[in-house]
């Protein structure tokens, strides 16, 4: 009799992985001497209204900037209150 | 930004990160008690360049007041302006150290130091992931991936993007399954390349035993 093929537990946790790219974004590049930060009212619009075109550079700057990603996630935090 | 002189003295722009101009005086009042600012915000762990931004904030503040007192007969001038803007800079800098407590303790799980070591293996793995996602992602789903980490909901990502938060969420975890799978694909192939049989150091009279003790268990 074939044997019926068993699925594997998958140990991927969503939180977890939130949890450590929320620590690792905000931790593991501190760009001490902000090069290449954009100014906050670039990381404000964008937050409020992404668009790709405008805003191709910011989103892959948020990706190793620690202070930049820090204060992105404080501006949307501020939005999602603020609605 | 700040600029260094010749003299290694701390300075400041004219103007401030959101465009508005520093009254001379303003700006000669932070530039005094920049050292000073510096030494506060480092034993927060506050960054260098946001004591310079901020800094520059505080004065352009000043200098509004500076104005606003010199057009109202009554209002009383500042007497101590480098004092006056050290104040303010000290509140401001606190008032930034509440908030990163406060997005710290928020909901959204972290690692503290002590679990980070835990599993250093499954650490590596979700670090692995994650610059594979950082890489990868388009500009939609790295916004929406941003906005999921600030803790939005799957109908508030949904609604900015144009699209349900059922596309939204499908999108989002679409695509972090299309990384874990490339990954576990590599992961495989280079486990394949680097596997050995288990015996093949073994001299063959051991060999032979070694294969008899597998087979008769």
């Amino acid at each position: 009799m074939p044997r019926k093929k068993r699925r594997q537990p998958d140990d991927f946790n969503e939180e977890e992985f939130r949890g450590f790219l929320n620590t690792y974004l905000s931790e593991a590049f501190p760009n001490r001497q902000r090069i290449g930060c954009p100014p906050d009212s670039d990381l404000q619009r964008m937050a409020e209204c992404p668009v790709e075109a405008r805003d191709a550079e910011i989103s892959e700057h948020l990706t190793y900037c620690s202070p930049c990603f820090r204060r992105y996630m404080e501006i949307l935090a501020g939005l999602k209150r603020k609605a | 930004m700040t600029t260094d002189d010749s003299t290694n003295s701390l300075r400041l722009n004219s103007v401030d990160r959101h465009g508005r101009h520093i009254d001379p005086a303003a700006l000669a009042a932070a530039e005094a008690v920049f050292q000073r600012a510096l030494e506060l915000a480092i034993n927060l762990g506050i960054d260098y360049a946001v004591v310079a931004n901020m800094l520059e904030e505080v004065a352009a503040e000043a200098s509004l007041q500076l104005t606003w007192r010199a057009g109202v007969c009554e209002a009383e001038p500042i007497r101590n302006l480098p004092g006056y803007v050290f104040r303010a800079f000290e509140r401001d800098i606190n008032r930034l150290k509440r908030k990163e407590i406060a997005l710290l303790d928020d909901d959204t799980p972290r690692y503290t130091l002590a679990q980070r070591w835990v599993d250093p293996s499954r650490q590596l793995e979700m670090k692995v992931l994650s610059d594979e996602c950082l890489a990868r992602f388009d500009f939609e789903v790295g916004d929406i991936c941003s906005r999921w980490m600030a803790g939005y909901s799957w109908d508030e990502i949904g609604k900015i993007h144009g699209i349900s938060g059922h596309a939204a969420e499908l999108r989002f975890w679409n695509a972090v399954r299309r990384m874990r799978k490339q990954l576990a694909k590599r992961k495989k192939s280079l486990l394949r390349t680097t596997r050995t049989d288990p015996n093949e150091e073994l001299k063959p009279a051991m060999r032979t035993d070694a294969q008899k003790e597998e087979t008769s268990a």
